[in-house]
């Protein structure tokens, strides 16, 4: 009887969900139903979809579901739910996030419904997932165990987050907000760069925190400013809840991208900064709180084991990743994932493994691994076997780790793949049967400024780059050191060098295995790998990691900041300057060199942002003609420059020396257009010329952008869409290159319809259809 | 109205085709088809109709599943042996398409219901076992000028026509009338080869395609024959008969009226 009561406590979950979430919750199947039945517009179903917790994946109609796993304490029996619905209806692989979210990947669009219900049956839910909503309330990894702690931060986060998902505002915040607890100064959880982070102190035998709110990473990182030497353990939620109401005041709703805390940090400065929030905390310690207040309910009891056998003279497995915890006896096992991957199967596994051998509870951490806590000394051999049967191996894996974020393969921000590189440091520690002495030092690789894979809190950390090297793009990395989360002295890291993509497994293991992994040692290798004018690069240089294709930036899309392509950018526009004024003081020959060189340099400056790359000079121009000159952002005298400069350059012309102040001109322009772009890669400043409206009408064919889907169902979109003009009229096309620039007209013509033009510009084609019958 | 996004993938396929096409798909989503027997022939006309995204389908049969169907009316399920065919029908089509609508109709097709019933409907299948009903059929399609697909099978032999009333050749130009009780066996006395009703059902449902979307040669005045044994597919030409009773020059059929003679399960 006892032992059934035991285990009814144990399967409780461990975040008591609010009874508004569990209602929006099963609200969503309609909204679904209504949105396939074509009732709901795409455009409101992805407002109402993303804070539910579903992301759409790249690959067409797929979608991914996000779970938040309050302070990272997940039951087994979630975790067999987690792992059904992920066989059932997902790609059976889950995917660990570094804010202790756990993830359903490639669901269908009808199924999310039942992923959401099957969830809530086991008391989880994705609600507040994604979108401009209270996030994951995140924690230490090793809360409640771990010897350094103050106290238990995770019963502290629950109650957080309990608190505020139960009101609607929480959904429709300014931005993304972020609270986290870390339990000792060490900050394991990265509660120094939080939107809130709070911090365990013990003051006079009184629980408490020091709060610091304001921080983040992203594309501009800053670390959070300390808002409250100390406020007791029970006025949490009134600090979670003043802050929130600070930033739901004052975030910028109008600019996502300048929307988070940290940017009304910036704009009102410390003071009053903490002004403000003053106020809404004694605003709030006048009126009390509003809602349901929750219980903070103290874990310990919940997921004790009996005690570890007294006479046991067990010394205690140690390693990497086998941690002693504040109980003697008893200790921590990490499960390394790669890249936070995991198999449902595995998972299920794992969750098993914890409920026998641990305390019955597995951890999410923010490296991406798994952890199970409360394990006895004398089971450590047993459950390192078990592990080791689905493939995780406590024991051996000591390979330093390595955190990415999911990089260029399916980011449309991305710069570099940075899970690629994150694969071949893995190798590269394999090949060279390097065993680390410094295997603590975590490294993390994002793959462009946006700092997903938190490069900037790292020892060691690479952010994504390009360079044009010869004339050509070439992935590079920016290398950081010194990134550090100490409550108070946390720092971001500093760029030491810029290496090539291709260079980094090797500076990485060299720097392993020589022990020089930080301070001046490291910083004089890293920039031993540096570029220099003199370096001959390999072929392979110009490709990132598991890439066929020529590095290129095409096709990438305006983000956060789109902070990659306005670095290439300015390579372009400096190139053209620099030529510019070399030119002032050269002739013949060599001054009409310098012209050309410039002219060139200022006319690819920009095409980057309409997702071409052209390499030819010729493929430029035109390009630059179709996006600046015919828009009228640069003036259409332009034209006859770049034709002169042609005409000199297939030796028609003697000179362009007298072109120099109109090359001058529009290099001053192409500037002008450069730093007025804005966050979503749009020219704040006005055209030259206005588009003739009546000109616009005739050449407004809207070109149906297919880049994305795959075959068929490229030419059944296309086909409908041909479906919708009359016979006679032109329908133009966008479509990759590849199979759909093969087949969709091929099928055309085959069906007696009439393909006009079919036309390359950078990776993808537009093509032109006349419809016949 | 505009196919939505998992419409044009289910029927990505129908749409690439030339002769359908959005719209043609669309034409199949507002289309209206019945099914006249729940059996060996209307299984597989029942289960493509469905997956092809004919809008509505009407299935008519008085019987509860049997398990002496299972062997060629795979629309059932063993599952459903008890359950009305009806339902068990419906549930398999929208199963495999939730798109659709299935209306049910558990009673037998008679002289006193069955106008009322295919005038709302654009095709009729008969997929019926029994000469009473195939005749009705015929003459009440007749009266509604409704178009429909005959089909018949036993042993190894199928036969199936596609009548335009008034303008083609219809059954009873060929038959005239049921023959007397007992000069043609039953399924349940001579048997029947259960992948025949796969072949000749999904030649109606064929049928039934071709006539909602107005594309190629609908199968009017020719018989099909098809023998499994020997793999021939013949088509007898014929034409309309200036004595039918029903479509000829003199009509003696004026009105419906339920023939007698037992079904071909008469245990059923």
């Amino acid at each position: 009887m006892q032992k059934e009561k035991m285990m009814d406590v144990k399967k409780e979950p461990i975040l008591q969900l609010p009874e508004s979430v569990k209602q929006d919750i099963l609200g969503y199947r309609e909204a679904v139903a209504k949105f396939l039945r074509g009732e709901t517009k795409p455009i409101s179903f992805k407002a109402y979809r993303v804070p539910m917790g579903i992301y759409e994946q790249r690959a067409e109609g797929r979608y991914m579901v996000r779970i938040r796993i309050g302070a990272g304490l997940v039951l087994p029996a979630q975790l067999t739910k987690i792992a059904e619905l992920s066989r059932q209806y997902g790609n059976g692989i889950v995917h660990v996030t570094t804010r202790q979210d756990i993830q359903i990947h490639e669901v269908d669009i009808e199924h999310t419904p039942d992923v959401l219900e099957g969830l809530l049956e086991v008391g989880l839910a994705a609600r507040g997932g994604g979108g401009n909503t209270v996030r994951n309330v995140t924690a230490c990894p090793r809360a409640g165990v771990c010897p350094n702690e103050q106290f238990d931060v995770a019963p502290y986060a629950i109650a957080a987050a309990e608190y505020l998902l139960q009101f609607k505002s929480s959904y429709n915040l300014p931005r993304k907000y972020k609270i986290v607890f870390s339990g000792c100064s060490n900050d394991c959880a990265f509660a120094s760069v939080a939107d809130v982070g709070f911090f365990a102190h013990v003051k006079d035998g009184q629980r408490g925190f020091a709060v610091y709110a304001g921080g983040g990473l992203g594309a501009n990182p800053a670390v959070a400013v300390k808002i409250e030497e100390f406020v007791p353990e029970s006025k949490v939620l009134e600090v979670a809840e003043a802050v929130r109401r600070v930033f739901d005041k004052n975030g910028d709703r109008s600019n996502k991208h300048k929307a988070r805390l940290r940017y009304v940090l910036g704009r009102v400065g410390e003071d009053e900064f903490v002004r403000l929030y003053k106020v809404k905390r004694e605003q709030i310690a006048e009126q009390g709180l509003e809602g349901d207040i929750p219980i903070v309910r103290q874990l310990d009891g919940r997921f004790e084991v009996s005690e570890p056998s007294a006479d046991s003279d067990l010394t205690l497995p140690q390693g990497q990743n086998i941690k002693a915890e504040k109980t003697a006896g008893l200790c921590s096992l990490t499960l390394r994932l790669h890249l936070g991957d995991i198999s449902a199967d595995d998972l299920m596994q794992v969750g098993r493994i914890a409920d026998e051998l641990g305390a019955g509870l597995v951890r999410t951490t923010q490296l991406q691994n798994l952890l199970i806590t409360s394990v006895k000394a004398e089971n450590v051999e047993q459950a390192v076997s078990q592990l080791k049967a689905i493939g995780i191996d406590v024991v051996g894996d000591t390979a330093p780790q390595v955190v990415a974020c999911t990089g260029a393969a399916t980011c449309k921000l991305g710069l570099c793949l940075s899970r690629g590189l994150a694969a071949a440091i893995k190798e590269e520690f394999a090949k060279t049967g390097l065993a680390p002495r410094n295997h603590e030092i975590a490294m993390r690789i994002s793959g462009c400024p946006n700092s997903c894979g938190h490069h900037c809190i790292a020892p060691i950390g690479f952010q994504g780059r390009a360079k044009r090297i010869q004339g050509k793009l070439m992935p590079f990395y920016d290398v950081l050191v010194g990134g550090k989360t100490i409550e108070g002295l946390a720092e971001l890291g500093r760029t030491i060098a810029t290496v090539p993509a291709k260079s980094i497994p090797t500076l990485v293991a060299e720097a392993f295995s020589a022990g020089a992994v930080e301070g001046e040692e490291f910083e004089e290798l890293a920039h031993k790998y540096e570029h220099t004018a003199e370096t001959e690069y390999p072929h392979e240089y110009f490709h990132d990691f598991g890439s066929s294709e020529p590095f290129s930036l095409a096709g990438r899309g305006p983000g956060e900041c789109g902070a990659g392509m306005m670095d290439v950018m300015k390579v372009d526009i400096d190139e053209a300057e620099t030529a510019i004024k070399a030119a002032a003081d050269q002739q013949g020959r060599e001054k009409d060199e310098t012209l050309y060189k410039a002219a060139v340099a200022a006319a690819r400056t920009l095409l980057v942002i309409f997702g071409i790359e052209p390499t030819k000079d010729r493929e430029i121009f035109a390009a630059f003609k179709q996006h600046l000159i015919d828009p009228g952002w640069v003036a259409p005298e332009t034209q006859e420059i770049l034709d002169r400069a042609v005409d000199w350059r297939m030796g028609d012309r003697n000179s362009i020396g007298d072109s120099e102040s109109q090359i001058a001109g529009l290099a001053v322009r192409i500037k002008e257009l450069f730093l007025s772009l804005d966050a979503a890669l749009k020219f704040q400043v006005e055209p030259v010329v206005k588009p003739k409206d009546s000109e616009k009408s005739q050449t407004e064919i809207r070109p149906v952008d297919l880049r994305g889907v795959a075959c068929p169902l490229n030419f059944v979109k296309a086909k409908l869409e041909l479906e919708k003009i009359d016979v006679g009229d032109v329908l133009e096309l966008v479509l990759d290159s590849g199979d759909p620039v093969r087949n969709v007209p091929e099928s055309f013509v085959r069906q007696g319809q009439n393909v006009l033009e079919i036309k390359e510009s950078g990776d993808h084609f537009t093509v032109k259809v006349r419809r016949e019958k | 109205m505009k196919l939505t996004e998992q419409q044009i993938r289910r029927y990505s396929r129908n749409i690439i085709l030339e002769e359908v096409g959005g719209e043609g798909q669309q034409k199949l989503l507002e289309s209206k088809v019945l099914i006249i027997g729940a059996g060996g022939l209307g299984a597989p006309a029942g289960l493509y109709l469905a997956a092809a995204g004919v809008g509505t389908i009407g299935v008519i049969d008085a019987d509860k599943v049997d398990l002496t169907n299972l062997q060629r009316q795979v629309i059932h399920h063993t599952d459903d042996v008890g359950t009305k065919k009806v339902v068990s029908a419906r549930n398999k089509m929208l199963a495999i398409n939730p798109d659709i609508t299935v209306k049910t109709y558990q009673h037998r097709a008679m002289a006193a219901n069955i106008r009322e019933i295919i005038r709302e409907y654009d095709f009729v299948i008969d997929a019926t076992d029994n000469f009473p009903a195939k005749f009705l059929i015929n003459d009440a399609c007749y009266f509604e000028k409704k178009p429909f697909s005959h089909a018949g099978i036993l042993r190894f032999d199928g036969q199936l026509i596609t009548v335009l009333p008034g303008e083609t050749t219809c059954y009873r130009c060929i038959f005239g009338a049921p023959p007397p009780a007992g000069d043609v066996p039953s399924c349940s006395q001579a048997g029947v080869l259960g992948v025949l009703a796969g072949v000749i059902g999904s030649l109606q449902a064929t049928e039934a395609i071709k006539y909602i979307l107005g594309i190629g040669d609908l199968l009017t005045n020719q018989l099909l024959t098809y023998n499994a044994l020997t793999m021939d597919f013949r088509k007898v030409s014929l034409e309309r008969n200036p004595r039918c009773p029903i479509c000829g020059e003199n009509p003696e059929i004026t009105e419906l009226k339920d023939e007698e003679q037992a079904a071909c399960d008469p245990d059923n």
